[in-house]
């Protein structure tokens, strides 16, 4: 008996499959990972979060990220060349954040997919991302005078924006991948962009300014059709997306009432598809919200102003979903909602006989039916408006 | 056996010659008409005032009255003032009883031998606790005076039913060693079997209580499975619920068995102070134990290893700390642990006043300097000071060593196959734990064999009304704590 337990035991030592000695100084730890394409060859820039300052000591804790980057037929190739450079092990477990470039996502992102998801190394929970206008290493090399080092910048802006803004998607690896392989469903990517100069946004001099030269700024959300990139979407449009797609936490909306903006933040929004046929869907959206910004002499007291508020509220909703939708069906001709596959589970056999043809042929055509039900819950700190508080 | 002489001069001869002369051997020898008295004793170890104020002034008092009996010998036996006395007809346990500190007196009309107690106390008095302090409780500990430390026992556990039984062991230092139970609750065999075993030692001598603890279960684990004590409340406590204590004279350490796992995460203190307090409190001890066991062995591992079950910006951290340090992790933590097992013990031995220095030494050169020459790192030294300080938590110094060697082969396990080394280590140790028996309890009762209602007593603790039961996983006779109409 004792033998067999110590056979098991010996036994789990060629269990571990990525057991691999190495000590924390001999790796370089990528926490980004940029791939752009010029004229017929990948260039993949890593950004290496634990390149050491050489002016300090290591008490303090501090790391200067560096971006390497090296060129290649294939993003292996690409990446020896960096290892070439680097005098570390390069370290792939560790990646926060991949940005494509547009001309990659144009391409087909399937292309460049295999290497990370075969590392071995590397887990799958990282952030994709898309840049617009500017190539994957620029994105990179962005200094953020907020936060340590760029790629946590990146990271920790997708999420701050992704709970307050609801215009912008956070999308893992695997996400995006399962959505370009599962039926009836396209995906979709948040973007990026660098504005200002970004020759001296990889200065560290950008720290020691009050008024950065260039910043990274969140894009709307990237509409795909299976892994192509066919678009962005616009700002009302990412907000409605968001909303359907059930990933938005905050959001402001703005109407018009009584000749004057009001602006409402939206709480708890949550929608349902139900589907009613192959052809027809009804999305019922529920949710609370407050009023934020009024300016206007409008007497909020009276029920039936809270009331119309409300229902003026619930029409832009209604509105802008509608639209997103519409040009969903029209102009892109791809279902990132994910319709297809309502009814790929609930009517199979239907779903086998329209499946090649969804996006171009059945989904421009299908009816969907909106109800939108947001409450006007709060109207802040303020009972009234102003004006009318002061009589 | 060998024959008393009748002849108190012949005696004391014999005794000065089997002592060589030695210088504190007291003899005198008082004329009673034609008999001769003589007297021995040992100025060393018996108390020379006792002597002359009760037995030779009695023995002149004798002298003076008439008596009503015949022999000058069963006159003394009668009329010397001393509460213990005994007759032997045996010269063989002369040196014995010199020794112990009593007096012999010997007369030419008898082949007997009055033996009468003076001993001298050699000890401290009962003090405080030093290696087992508490804040709240009974604050008295053992101390070298075999019946000083029976009295603490004694006194507090007034039952009948709490017999010492008395074996003699060393060749030359004939020490006492009490076996301490309570009768109506031990089970019997268990006592037969180790008195057997103290009756078996044959060695020249036991010094401690310590001596001992070898020859009755052969420990096969680096962890202790007889519990010592100085506390005389730790003690009872133990002995109420069914376990044996062995008290050696001459020694402040109380042994206790059987000991299991819990045993050495409890205190006395437990039972004083308020239930849910001391759950916490416990709760806090096996998260330490946890910490003090793996802390090392999981820092080496995540760092050289399994670096991807490190969050971001933790790893990063952690390698800028590294990047100027020249020793693998491995050895630099081997290294800062040796280097604080090795100032733990200089502590230990070395005289207090020279604390001070130690201190500035140990914290200051080896902490702080070695980390600015680059040598360690800080996350290094982080992780062993917190380690060290997490196994100080536990009082008994053979636990505490039994957590170091484990730490070092977790250490080991994990320099060499990262997390699944630890794992597989971790099982080896439960699985070596769980092995260990002793007096037919398993070392990790209550936990395996599962034990339900011994959960009240384990990690948490109940509040005392409610534990009616002794641990049920001891071998006893009888489990009735409180309630219950025929138990007392």
């Amino acid at each position: 008996m004792k033998n067999k337990i110590f056979i098991l035991l010996l036994l789990c030592l060629f269990l571990c499959g990525c057991g691999n000695y190495r000590e924390l100084n001999q790796i370089a730890i990528i926490t980004g990972v940029g791939i752009d394409k010029k004229d017929d060859e990948y260039e993949v820039s890593l950004l290496i979060a634990n390149a050491q300052k050489s002016e300090t000591t290591s008490k303090e804790g501090e790391s200067q990220p560096t971006v390497y980057s090296g060129k290649g037929k294939s993003l292996v190739e690409a990446t020896k060349e960096v290892d070439r450079k680097t005098p570390k092990q390069l370290y792939f477990g560790h990646i926060n954040v991949v940005l494509i470039s547009e001309e990659i996502a144009e391409e087909g992102f399937l292309n460049v997919a295999d290497w990370l998801l075969r590392n071995p190394e590397s887990r799958k929970k990282f952030y994709l991302m898309m840049t617009k206008d500017s190539t994957a290493k620029e994105v990179l090399e962005i200094v953020s005078p907020l936060e340590s080092f760029p790629s946590q910048n990146i990271a920790t802006l997708m999420g701050s924006n992704e709970e307050t803004q609801a215009i912008t998607n956070s999308v893992t690896y695997s996400d995006f991948i399962n959505n370009i392989l599962v039926e009836g469903i396209e995906p979709i990517l948040p973007s990026i962009t660098v504005i200002g100069d970004d020759k001296d946004g990889d200065d560290k001099a950008n720290l020691d300014t009050t008024n950065p030269n260039s910043y990274l700024k969140l894009e709307t959300i990237a509409l795909f059709k299976n892994d192509k990139f066919k678009g962005f979407a616009s700002e009302n449009d990412s907000k409605a997306i968001n909303i359907l797609k059930n990933t938005v936490k905050q959001s402001i909306f703005t109407i018009n009432y009584d000749d004057s903006n009001v602006n409402l933040s939206t709480k708890n929004i949550s929608s349902k598809i139900k589907i009613k046929s192959a052809k027809e869907f009804d999305i019922k959206v529920t949710g609370d919200a407050t009023l934020s910004e009024i300016n206007s002499d409008t007497n909020l007291n009276k029920e039936q102003t809270i009331k119309n508020i409300e229902k003026e509220l619930n029409k832009t909703i209604k509105k802008q979903i509608n639209k997103a939708i519409k040009k969903m069906q029209t102009k892109y001709k791809s279902d990132i909602f994910g319709f297809g596959n309502l009814i790929y589970k609930n009517h199979p056999d239907a779903w086998k006989k329209i499946k090649d043809k969804w996006n171009d042929v059945y989904f421009p055509k299908i009816k969907v039916n909106i109800q939108t039900d947001v409450e006007l819950v709060s109207t802040g700190s303020l009972e009234n408006t102003i004006r009318k508080e002061d009589k | 056996m060998e024959k008393i002489i009748k002849n108190a001069k012949l005696n004391i001869e014999k005794v000065k010659k089997i002592y060589g002369n030695s210088s504190d051997l007291t003899t005198r020898i008082i004329k009673l008409g034609k008999i001769n008295v003589g007297i021995m004793f040992m100025e060393s170890s018996s108390a020379a005032l006792t002597v002359s104020e009760h037995i030779i002034k009695s023995i002149n008092m004798i002298a003076d009255e008439k008596s009503i009996f015949e022999s000058v010998f069963d006159n003394l036996k009668n009329r010397i003032f001393n509460s213990q006395m005994i007759t032997i007809n045996d010269f063989g346990k002369f040196p014995y009883f010199l020794s112990s500190g009593f007096t012999i007196i010997v007369t030419d009309d008898s082949d007997k031998a009055i033996v009468l107690e003076t001993r001298l106390p050699l000890d401290r008095g009962v003090t405080e606790s030093s290696s087992e302090p508490i804040l709240r409780g009974p604050k008295d500990s053992f101390t070298e005076s075999h019946a000083k430390n029976l009295g603490l026992i004694r006194k507090r556990i007034k039952d009948e039913n709490l017999w010492f039984e008395e074996v003699k062991i060393g060749r030359r230092t004939k020490t006492r060693v009490n076996i301490a139970y309570i009768n109506d609750i031990v089970d019997k065999k268990e006592v037969k079997y180790v008195k057997n075993i103290l009756k078996k030692i044959d060695i020249d001598g036991i010094l401690d209580s310590g001596n001992l603890r070898e020859y009755l279960i052969n420990e096969k684990s680096a962890f202790p499975q007889v519990q010592s004590t100085e506390r005389p409340d730790l003690v009872c406590q133990s002995l109420l619920n069914g376990k044996i204590a062995i008290i050696v004279e001459n020694s402040p350490f109380v042994l206790l068995i059987p000991a299991v796992f819990i045993d050495f995460i409890h205190t006395p203190e437990d039972y004083y102070q308020k239930p849910l307090n001391i759950s916490l409190t416990r709760i806090l001890k096996f998260i330490s134990l946890l910490i003090t066991l793996f802390t090392p062995a999981i820092y080496i591992a995540i760092t050289t290893f399994d670096q991807i079950v490190v969050p971001n910006e933790l790893l990063i951290s952690l390698a800028v700390q590294r990047e100027s340090v020249p020793f693998p992790t491995s050895v630099e933590i081997i290294l800062l642990m040796t280097i604080f097992e090795i100032l733990r013990e200089s502590d230990i031995r070395m005289p207090s006043n020279m604390g001070t220095a130690m201190s500035i030494v140990g914290a200051l050169v080896l902490g702080q300097a070695a980390v600015d020459a680059g040598i360690v790192s800080p996350i290094a030294v982080i992780v062993v000071a917190f380690t060290s300080i997490c196994s100080l938590i536990f009082t008994d110094i053979d636990f505490m060593n039994g957590i170091r060697f484990w730490r070092f082969i977790f250490i080991i396990a994990a320099s060499f196959l990262g997390l699944i080394g630890v794992v597989i280590a971790v099982m080896i140790f439960i699985f070596k734990l769980a092995s260990l028996e002793n007096f037919g309890v398993s070392y990790l009762s209550p936990f395996s064999p599962f034990n339900v209602s011994a959960q009240k007593d384990a990690i948490v603790r109940f509040s005392m009304p409610k534990i009616f039961k002794r641990p049920n996983y001891m071998k006893i006779k009888n489990f009735t704590k409180q309630g219950g109409e025929h138990e007392k």
